[in-house]
């Protein structure tokens, strides 16, 4: 009897498919995201993301704010980064005012934007590492991210919400006993990397869960406008950093890490490997800070740009991050729009979960990053 | 042959050289601390629960215009006579719409400050009412809150601990 | 404590209530850095050396204390013979009693484990993650916290989702403990320390050990959940294939020892070469250790635990089998798991460790008892257990399988083979 005989003598097997829940109370999907997985045995069939858990209207509060107000409000966008959010909002009010922050606040920019991606990465291979089972590692990244919210503290007072980055400077001058606690944090952290590429990164059954799996191709990492160590993770050298630098990423020397095929592994690598830049950036800036002043003078209390609009973008942790601000000349934006990275970044999930098995599912979410607080806004 | 070993032996190199570092953390001393019992002191700067100080205040609501989220609201005092006075009748905070910001202090123009951060983080409260702190002439230093149901200002009780660390004011 | 700078007025302010004095101010941050140059210093870490220590000579102790209690059992059945005899009442009644005190022991063997290896997991894994653990409950470094939450469980709502198969729901956890109570039956606990000295002992273990899938497969089927229902088919597929490479990598001891039983397989290992090393079955080359290997690995996928830990897989199943089980059912299943790790280290000590035999042939160590060895042998064995759960990522599913059939069994199977050779050649 021929297999196929076989399989015709067989009376069909009944199958179904059950739709699951993923989320929003599920232990990996980092925040409160939802996504509708209808599944065949393991293999998903189809696959929802569902957003909007965690809106809170920023957008559209900004436009009842004054403008040193609305610094505030982007803390809470993404909230493992918020530095860079304070940036690319001032950034863009800063084109909208005329006003141009002084030299010395803008390499503290450069330090506290490059020491928030440290912490925001650390955080990700944590709890990638809870995602794909390995628990040790998130305690382990969570003990140097500790210490990088002690300096922000030191600092500037806030672990999270920072609000440090102002219209045109920063909000306070660093001390030289940071500089000095900053500088044992950097010798301490540098060998712990190698220490998380031995226990994770290069662990064998790590890597057979991430290579090969969830694979986007630069093409698609392309159209679907992913940025980020996502996009970078398949092979497109796209960096704001290097493209459109500002706040004088042009003076510092460091490399856009770029990964071969776009892998789960290769976006997580890419952050890894981009924290070490991130230690090579904040070491140029500490070697050469510039004296002067770090909030340029002319700010008024309460900014009445003239009618315009501006636009500002850089690189958060996440991707590239970009706020679109509309004056009509009056105290508070007209429209503020962002352009958030982890949004988009989500966009391709829903193509691309489809074929992939549960426990690869999670390993995607889990290696594109994303965070509820920017992905509702 | 020899490359399916090598594989093998590199896989299991691998894995023992996670198990050390697991191990060497293992005998090293733990770095958490005790919360309830051990508290950490902030740092200086640090942003806690604001405090206000009813005596230096001069009443110029620049604090209320500086908070993006409208927490602090006040009242002028009134002379005998009628008039204006630099001092403020009552003075209250939402700590449920409070962001922690300090732009309050910042726009705060008398010495010492007023209003500003201390560096209390313990800030628990059990109803929604305890949330609002009210400031008047002879209200204690954390503020009472007005109870709503009772229809009275009452002291909050078992969640500031202002007190345990030293204030920050410039 | 210092109080608040009185505000420079003329009425000052009145003194604030003070509402917490528990807790001290920490002088400053202690980071990581300043943790680890000198640990001795910390009175914290020299606390826990202590404890360390205590907690070997409890092991130790505690092995001795069973291990002399055990002396005394057949007096106690000489004893109870002699007054069924006097009474004139059947032998078979008397060894019904013995059967069921022997049993009695064996049940809290596997209780108290529930109890001890809960807290040392938990303390074992704190301290691999720079944390502490309990230390609380009880006083001292959390010893009661399991206690505690065992009191809790009891004390918890039994609830059975309305979606459930009551019946089966309810009976999963018994199905699931039961075979495991039942497996401890041969297990040695020192040199001819069994509850029951049985023929077939090895092939007893594992017969009784591979039933315990099925309660776990109906925990899965029964809940009414759709994460619960794939992690117990999730382990019906693991457990069960996980079955063979197990019972392969045994197949060498038993070839070598020549006997399923247990303490002949412990005894066979006694002896040294060259006066100095110890004849276990691990130190045999290469045979000894593969087959060791393959056993402790196939055990930590037959005991559910990570990299294996795919049925429970809290990241994707949210609790695999055991979602939907609460209070006392749910600690069911935990105390299985850890009765199975207990058994796993048991049977790993008595194959390939040698049993109740002492590493080295000098005076101090041979003098200690064999129960004492055997425990430290098995409690080292469970140390190896958590240590690999805290430090491995999960593997998926097919990748398990994989792992499973084209990498443990041939080996197993070549390592069949060598020992046939070893049987051959130089063992004759």
């Amino acid at each position: 009897m021929t297999s196929e005989a076989a399989t015709a003598a067989i009376p069909a097997l009944r199958s179904d498919q059950l739709f699951v829940n993923l989320g929003p109370q599920h232990p990996s999907t980092h925040g409160v995201l939802r996504v509708g997985l209808t599944i065949e045995g393991e293999v998903i069939v189809k696959a929802v993301p569902d957003i909007g858990y965690l809106h809170r209207g920023t957008e559209k509060l900004a436009e009842a704010r004054g403008y040193h107000h609305c610094v505030v409000l982007t803390d809470r966008w993404d909230y493992v980064a918020s530095m860079p959010n304070n940036l690319v909002f001032c950034l863009a009010a800063e084109k909208l005012l005329g006003v141009k922050a002084t030299p010395r606040a803008d390499a503290l920019r450069v330090m506290m934007c490059e020491l928030n991606r440290i912490a925001s990465h650390l955080l990700f291979v944590g709890t990638y590492g809870i995602d794909i089972g390995a628990f040790t590692p998130f305690l382990y990244a969570f003990r140097e991210r500790e210490m990088i919210l002690d300096l922000f503290e030191m600092v500037c007072g806030a672990r999270l919400t920072y609000n440090y980055i102002r219209l045109g400077g920063v909000m306070v001058d660093v001390t030289p006993e940071w500089t000095a606690k900053l500088k044992e944090f950097l010798e301490y952290f540098k060998p712990k990397i190698d220490e998380y590429d031995q226990l994770l990164s290069y662990n064998p059954i790590f890597m057979a869960r991430t290579q090969g799996v969830g694979l986007i191709t630069a093409a698609e990492a392309v159209s679907w406008s992913l940025s980020g160590p996502n996009l970078r993770g398949s092979g497109v050298v796209y960096d704001a950093r290097k493209a459109d630098p500002y706040c004088g990423y042009e003076n510092y020397d460091f490399d856009v890490v770029v990964g071969k095929e776009g892998s789960c592994w290769d976006r997580y690598f890419c952050r890894v490997t981009e924290m070490r830049q991130s230690v090579r950036i904040v070491e140029q800036v500490l070697a050469k800070l510039p004296e002067g002043p770090v909030m340029a003078a002319g700010v008024a209390k309460i900014p009445k740009p003239a009618p315009g609009e501006a636009y500002a973008h850089v690189e958060a942790a996440r991707g590239d991050l970009g706020v679109h601000l509309v004056s009509d000349g009056g105290v508070s934006p007209f429209r503020m729009h962002v352009r958030a990275p982890s949004f988009l970044n989500l966009a391709i999930l829903q193509e691309k979960l489809v074929g992939m098995k549960i426990s690869d599912v999670i390993a995607l979410l889990g290696s594109t990053d994303i965070v509820l607080g920017e992905v509702d806004r | 042959m020899i490359g399916y070993f090598s594989k093998v032996y590199k896989v299991a190199a691998a894995l023992v050289t996670g198990h050390l570092i697991t191990l060497k953390y293992m005998l090293k001393p733990s770095i958490t601390i005790h919360y309830p019992t051990e508290k950490l002191t902030p740092y200086e700067r640090f942003r806690g629960a604001l405090t206000f100080d009813a005596a230096t205040c001069i009443s110029c609501s620049m604090c209320v215009k500086a908070c993006p989220s409208n927490c602090i609201a006040l009242e002028n005092a009134v002379s005998e006579a009628g008039k204006k006075v630099a001092k403020v009748a009552w003075y209250s905070i939402d700590f449920g719409k409070c962001n922690f910001c300090r732009l309050c202090e910042e726009s705060c123009p008398t010495k010492p400050k007023s209003v500003w951060h201390s560096l209390d983080y313990e800030v628990v409260f059990a109803s929604r009412d305890e949330m609002v702190r009210c400031w008047k002439k002879d209200f204690p230093f954390i503020g009472k809150y007005f109870d709503r149901r009772t229809q009275d200002f009452k002291d909050p009780e078992g969640q500031v601990c202002i007190h345990e660390v030293p204030p920050r004011r410039s | 404590m210092t109080a608040p700078k009185p505000a420079p007025a003329k009425a000052p302010l009145p003194e604030p209530v003070l509402n917490r004095k528990n807790g001290i101010l920490m002088a400053d941050r202690r980071w990581p850095t300043d943790q680890w140059a000198h640990p001795w210093s910390l009175p914290g870490y020299r606390n826990g050396a202590l404890m360390l220590a205590g907690i070997i000579l409890g092991i130790l102790g505690g092995g001795a204390l069973i291990g002399e209690l055990s002396k005394w059992g057949d007096k106690l059945y000489a004893l109870m013979a002699a007054f069924a005899t006097a009474k004139g009442i059947s032998t078979v009644a008397v060894d019904a009693v013995w059967v069921a005190i022997k049993v009695l022991i064996v049940l809290h063997v596997i209780l108290v484990n529930g109890l001890w290896s809960i807290w040392w997991e938990r303390k074992i894994s704190a301290h691999i993650q720079s944390r502490v653990g309990p230390t609380y409950a009880g006083g001292f470094h959390g010893w009661a916290q399991t206690i505690c939450d065992g009191i809790k469980l009891f004390l918890k709502e039994d609830i059975t989702p309305a979606a459930a198969d009551h019946w089966v729901h309810a009976l999963a956890p018994a199905i699931v403990i039961a075979p495991c109570i039942a497996a401890f039956a041969p297990v040695l606990f020192g040199t001819d320390l069994a509850a029951a000295r049985l023929d077939v002992g090895t092939l007893y273990v594992f017969a009784f050990a591979g039933i315990s899938v099925i309660g776990v497969v109906m925990a899965g089927w029964a809940s009414g959940n759709k994460y619960s229902l794939l992690g117990g088919l999730r382990a019906a597929a693991q457990i069960v294939s996980y079955e063979l490479p197990r019972g392969f990598s045994v197949v060498p001891v038993i070839m070598f020892a020549g006997s399923l039983d247990l303490s002949v397989i412990a005894d066979a290992q006694s002896g040294y070469w060259w006066g100095v090393a110890p004849r276990w079955f691990v130190f045999y080359p290469v045979v000894g250790q593969v087959a060791f290997l393959i056993f402790l690995i196939a055990s930590i996928a037959e005991t559910n635990r990570t990299p294996f830990d795919i049925p429970e897989a809290e990241s994707e199943l949210v609790g695999g089998f055991h979602t939907e089980y609460s209070g006392m059912k749910w600690s069911v299943f935990f105390l299985a798991e850890y009765a199975y790790v207990l058994l796993a280290s048991f049977l790993l000590a008595t194959f390939f460790l040698g049993g109740g035999g002492s590493p080295l042939p000098w005076a101090p160590f041979t003098l200690v008892p064999s129960w004492i060895w055997m425990l430290s042998k098995a409690m080292f064995m469970m140390f190896v257990f958590l240590w690999v759960r805290w430090t491995l990522p999960r593997l998926r599913v097919d990748q398990l399988m994989d792992f499973n059939w084209k990498f443990l069994l041939p080996w197993s199977f070549a390592n069949i083979a060598v020992a046939g050779l070893y049987l051959a050649f130089w063992l004759k």
